[in-house]
């Protein structure tokens, strides 16, 4: 049953993956056309998810919006991890405290911190780029706390002291030896922070700090959920909602176990 | 290190990493307020009477009395004695403003963080207790439906169907802490004290009340502590998009305007508490060590 889900998620992962990188050639329109004489208009064989209230199509939005939100959460993870594993293999005691710094500020908040160091009016590519790179940057502190104590485990461990002493240089052993040791754990890292961004990604979006328009992500498009009337007249609104859902059950039936995490 | 006194050694290191992260806090905050747009102009940069080579003088002399090092003793002087300094937007004392709205989002996250945790806990019970795969399989799939449902998200369904938004908080904590008290559970129900007991026959509310929840108070202890913090987080989407006027609201506020001084007086108050919250969770677990 259990192996069946998991397929299940793989199979639907792939499906969502594929459309999202093949967004371009599947949307009938492009993301920011809009058709003025229809603006709000309902589901029909024109546009199958109706158009928002800029006449632009729903459906190419949707399609468009899941590239955007699924294909740079694994990046945003991706950078987390390599600070997370630079921050462990450097980790001093001021590092350490850093760690703990970030780790005493709710993630959102200190995202907001960061966010309003940095010009809030972007073009929308720039948008992505500092909404995901800040993701990337203030998410962090868990996984390197975790790799620290990896590699401080490590350290005492008699093959280490074997290769210390023979005269390998430091970089050597931290690519040939640790490595290997640390790659499951960065591994399940990278994929517990997937879901995570990608939830974060949608909160920010309902903030209105995430992707600028008139590039659409899941975050920006769920904003549409603040006019309840508008999702009564059509309800696919609610389809980037039910698609994250989907993404978020499929990712968390593939969560590693929490041995490997921790 | 070895100690006759572990316990103490324990609190010594929380009120040092208490100190240090405060210190560095203070330091980063005050970091973001010297180096935040508009911090230094001068009046005088809108009098069309001063000349280029004075407003230069000027500038150079501001530079001097407001250097990093120096800014950052007085805004820790200052931040000791409860003046975090004026909000740029809102033109208010950032003491007032967070002694204003503190209260708001404290009772949101104390209704929250309760039932979250008491939701969470059934629902690790259910999973765990019974042993019945019917049960478990119900309790993990509301755990990973919600655990899917975007905060924000589930805030405006409640803020629409006028719901309390404590509730909405809970659930969505109520997935985060679902795994971390399942695993508790699944440890102590395999505990070979717990087995003992069970094969005594001891009676299941007294295995309940001695075997799990004293057995597991400390580590309970931090998860609450945890699930404070998540709460907060939590709450911020919440209270901005449902209009509640607490200090997530106000951060996002401060956020969109770039209100530093406001901004970083909130995060050096939340450091303190977080951190706080941490180390008391870390003694109960210490304290219980010691104990066993």
């Amino acid at each position: 049953m259990r192996r069946n889900f998991k397929r299940a998620a793989i199979s639907l992962l792939l499906l969502i993956g594929m459309t999202a990188i093949f967004a371009p050639s599947l949307a009938p329109y492009d993301y920011s056309r809009q058709f003025r004489e229809a603006p709000n208009s309902p589901a029909g064989s024109q546009f199958p998810m109706g158009t928002d209230d800029l006449g632009r199509d729903r459906f190419s939005r949707l399609l468009y919006a899941t590239r955007v939100s699924i294909l740079l959460a694994p990046a945003a993870a991706l950078v987390s991890i390599l600070i997370a594993l630079l921050v462990a293999a450097a980790a001093g005691r001021v590092l350490s405290g850093l760690t703990t710094l970030c780790l005493s500020l709710p993630w959102i908040f200190l995202f907001i911190i960061l966010r309003a160091t940095l010009p809030l009016n972007t073009r929308p590519i720039a948008s992505i780029l500092i909404t995901f790179g800040l993701m990337g940057v203030a998410g962090w502190a868990w996984p390197a706390r975790i790799f620290a104590a990896s590699i401080r485990q490590m350290k005492h461990s008699g093959w280490l002291l074997q290769a210390r002493a023979s005269g390998i240089a430091s970089w050597r052993i931290a690519l040939i030896h640790l490595w290997p040791h640390l790659r499951a754990i960065a591994i399940a890292q990278f994929r517990v922070l997937i879901p995570s961004y990608i939830l974060a990604e949608a909160s920010l979006g309902l903030l209105g700090l995430g992707v600028a328009e008139p590039l659409p992500s899941w975050g920006n498009l769920l904003a549409e959920l603040q006019h309840p009337g508008r999702v009564h007249d059509n309800p696919w609104i609610l389809a980037p909602l039910a698609l994250l859902m989907l993404v978020m059950i499929s990712l968390e039936a593939l969560q590693p176990s929490r041995e490997v995490v921790a | 290190m070895h100690s006759g006194f572990p316990f103490a050694n324990r609190i010594a290191s929380n009120l040092i990493t208490l100190a240090l992260v405060v210190l560095a806090g203070g330091f980063l905050a005050s970091a973001l307020v010297r180096y935040s747009p508009g911090f230094d102009s001068i009046p005088e940069d809108l009098n069309p009477d001063i000349s280029p080579a004075t407003l230069r003088v000027l500038h150079e002399q501001r530079s001097r009395e407001n250097s990093l090092p120096v800014f950052y003793a007085h805004y820790l002087a200052r931040a000791i004695r409860g003046d975090f300094g004026v909000s740029q937007n809102l033109k208010l004392p950032v003491n007032e403003l967070l002694r204003e709205r503190a209260p708001v989002t404290l009772r949101l996250i104390l209704w929250g963080t309760g039932g979250g945790w008491l939701l969470g806990g059934l629902l690790a019970w259910m999973a765990v207790w019974p042993r019945r795969d019917a049960l478990e399989a119900t309790a993990s799939s509301i755990s990973g439906l919600l655990l899917a449902i975007p905060p924000a998200v589930l805030a405006l369904v409640f803020f629409f169907y006028q719901a309390p938004l404590g509730l909405a908080l809970s659930l969505a904590l109520l997935p985060r802490v679902f795994g971390t008290m399942r695993a508790l559970l699944d440890d102590c129900y395999a505990s070979p004290v717990l087995l003992a007991a069970r094969a005594r026959g001891v009676r299941p509310i007294v295995i309940a009340a001695r075997y799990v929840l004293l057995a597991a108070a400390p580590q309970l202890f931090a998860l609450l502590g945890v699930a404070l913090v998540l709460a907060f987080g939590s709450a911020i989407p919440i209270e901005a998009l449902c209009d509640v006027p607490g200090l997530g609201a106000l951060a996002l506020q401060a956020a969109t305007s770039r209100d530093m001084p406001l901004l970083c007086g909130m995060s050096l108050i939340i450091t303190f508490f977080v951190t706080l919250v941490h180390a008391a969770g870390d003694l109960a677990t210490g304290l219980a060590g010691e104990r066993a």
